[in-house]
């Protein structure tokens, strides 16, 4: 156990700050530039609707979404009609590109070519990550494993050790070292703001984009995910326009008006 | 064709001063944008500038079309093409436009129709050229066929709000008040807080209150003040929103005490005195609003035509009152 109030020294060369520190900060930087370039490359975008046909299917299901969230605009028999058509429309498939293949299975993703795309984006984004990753962290075991490079100026509680201290194994080492291995992960998820300074802050260098992106895959454009079926999707939303409650803003609305804008005046 | 809110849209198109002020700047900005300087190292590091430069390029050129100043519009519109290729759906659709302010004569207009046809049949689903095309129809005066050709587009695309507000138009034009009507509600279920389209609503209904038996007559003013009401609502300070108010409320008050003997029973009717106070309440903001833009300069450039409108309602009262 390390005695308390005691300062740990340990001897350094102070070139070990010059030859490790900087020289993994510029190669995390550098990766992360790099990394933004080749996803930006590689990246491509989500395919807009080819007929009208395949836009209808897709932006139907949206409008069905718009009408259940706003239909407080519409007065309550506009509102019923439109409600009256959209499921009857839904149940029946009106909107789907071929209304003929309904109810059968799904075409396999893998065999889709239009779906294998989509899974191979998202695998070159995840494949963008990984390999950087792993040359980095193995080149960074393979020359700089074991070194203790950095003292932080301020203590830290006995939790910190497993982070600021992977790759070393001294049990009484003082929790404000900081080996070279956790000063890499400290770049590595430390370093977004540098990269929002330099790329400016929609980049692909920053992972939480890249998580983020694969929860949610061209939100506005494309509500199905490959192999979906949109025919289930269409009897879900008219399910939920059936269960639908109507509230009208309009109703009472003059005396609202009179209310809110016209009481300062008198009449 | 950018994917503006109506609101905006309404507000700039209705606005010519802002638009030749808009285009004197095209030496200005043309000079900036030196295509030269594409796709230099620094590029990345000038991003968002980099982004908004294309998007001024594209509103320059638009406003240089609606001024008359071709030239530099043809100018803009190369730029944009040397950028994203000659191919691109916007700048096809900038240059079928750049053809058509500069189109002779009818038969040139039929010329550029035909190319448009011929795009549209190699890729379905150009929404530019396909809005392009209905636009054309529109003003070679066939508004049939440009109807026909705006229900196909939103056929595939309903959720284009700018799209449903043009079919409105194109059928009030027509006379038809009730189609109209429905859709401006589909324009409301997509942009639900625009003030603007709530009281075109309001404007569509009052035209065909007008024009019906008194009966549907005040249930449709009753439906078209609650739309001017909730325009206010939404944007306290919007001219037009009280206009409409002032004016359908003293038409129902005007169709009421005709009418009301008979059907005084309805229970959604507003009261007699709501509908006088409303009135009140709406003729003195109009009052307010008229006098605080003719003292400003700027507020009164801004939307000049609106308030000489709301002037002459104004007259028409005090000389109704005297």
């Amino acid at each position: 156990m390390a005695l308390q109030g005691v300062e740990q020294t340990i001897l350094r060369d102070p070139a070990l700050f010059y030859w490790i520190v900087f020289p993994i900060t510029i190669v995390m930087i550098l990766t992360g530039i790099l990394r933004h370039y080749a996803t930006v490359l590689m990246n491509n975008p989500p395919k807009p609707a080819a007929t009208l046909a395949e836009s209808r299917e897709r932006l139907g299901l949206i409008r069905g979404v718009n009408f259940r969230n706003n239909a407080y605009v519409l007065s309550p028999e506009s509102c019923e009609m439109r409600r009256k058509y959209l499921i009857s429309a839904y149940q029946e498939g009106a909107f789907l590109k071929d209304p003929e293949n309904r109810g059968q299975p799904p075409a396999n993703p893998m065999t889709d070519p239009a779906g294998m795309e989509a899974m191979m984006g998202m695998m070159k984004g995840n494949m963008m990550m990984m390999i950087p990753q792993t040359l980095i962290m193995s080149w960074i075991n393979a020359f700089f494993s074991g070194f203790v490079i950095l003292k932080l100026p301020f203590p830290l509680t006995i939790r910190f050790k497993s982070m600021l201290q992977s790759g070393v194994m001294t049990r009484d080492l003082d929790v404000r070292w900081v080996s070279s291995l956790s000063w890499y992960f400290l770049n590595l998820f430390g370093l977004q703001s540098v990269f929002g300074f330099i790329l400016g802050s929609d980049n692909a260098a920053s992972q939480m984009a890249q998580q983020m992106a694969g929860m949610n895959p061209a939100a506005g454009m494309n509500p199905f995910q490959p192999g979906q079926d949109p025919d289930k999707m269409y009897q879900n939303e008219a399910e939920n326009l059936a269960v639908m409650e109507h509230f009208c803003i309009l109703d009472g609305i003059e005396e609202r008006i009179l209310q809110n804008y016209g009481s300062s005046e008198a009449y | 064709m950018a994917h503006d809110t109506p609101e905006l849209q309404y507000e700039h198109s209705s606005n010519l001063i802002t638009i030749s002020r808009l285009s004197q700047q095209a030496p200005r900005i043309l000079a900036q944008h030196s295509p030269s300087g594409d796709g230099s190292l620094v590029a990345p590091f000038l991003k968002p500038q980099y982004h908004e430069s294309y998007d001024l390029l594209e509103q320059l050129a638009f406003a240089c079309l609606q001024s008359g100043d071709d030239r530099s519009a043809l100018l803009c519109i190369d730029r944009l093409a040397s950028r994203f290729g000659s191919s691109n759906e916007k700048v096809t659709a900038l240059r079928g436009l750049h053809e058509e302010a500069t189109a002779e004569d009818r038969a040139a207009l039929e010329e550029c129709l035909h190319k448009y046809n011929a795009i549209l049949s190699r890729d379905p689903v150009n929404l530019p050229i396909l809005k392009r095309r209905v636009a054309l129809l529109r003003s070679l005066s066939r508004p049939v066929e440009a109807i026909t050709g705006l229900i196909r587009l939103l056929d595939a695309v309903p959720t284009d709000s700018e799209a449903w507000c043009e079919l409105a138009d194109l059928y009030q034009s027509q006379g038809l008040s009730s189609q109209a009507v429905f859709s401006l509600e589909e324009a409301l279920l997509i942009v639900p807080n625009a003030w603007n389209v709530h009281c075109r609503l309001g404007e569509v209904l009052y035209s065909c209150a007008s024009s019906t038996d008194v009966g549907k007559a005040c249930h449709l003013l009753r439906r078209c003040i609650q739309y001017f009401c909730r325009s206010i609502e939404l944007c306290a300070e919007y001219l037009r929103g009280f206009y409409g108010l002032s004016v359908a409320t003293s038409l129902l008050l005007e169709k009421k005490t005709d009418y009301e003997e008979e059907s005084s029973a309805s229970a959604n009717s507003m009261s007699t005195d709501t509908l006088k106070s409303l009135n009140t309440f709406a003729r003195m903001r109009l009052e307010e609003i008229v006098a605080r833009r003719s003292s400003d300069h700027h507020l009164w450039e801004y939307g000049q035509a609106e308030l000489i409108a709301v002037k002459e309602l104004l007259d028409r009262y005090n000389r109704a009152s005297d």
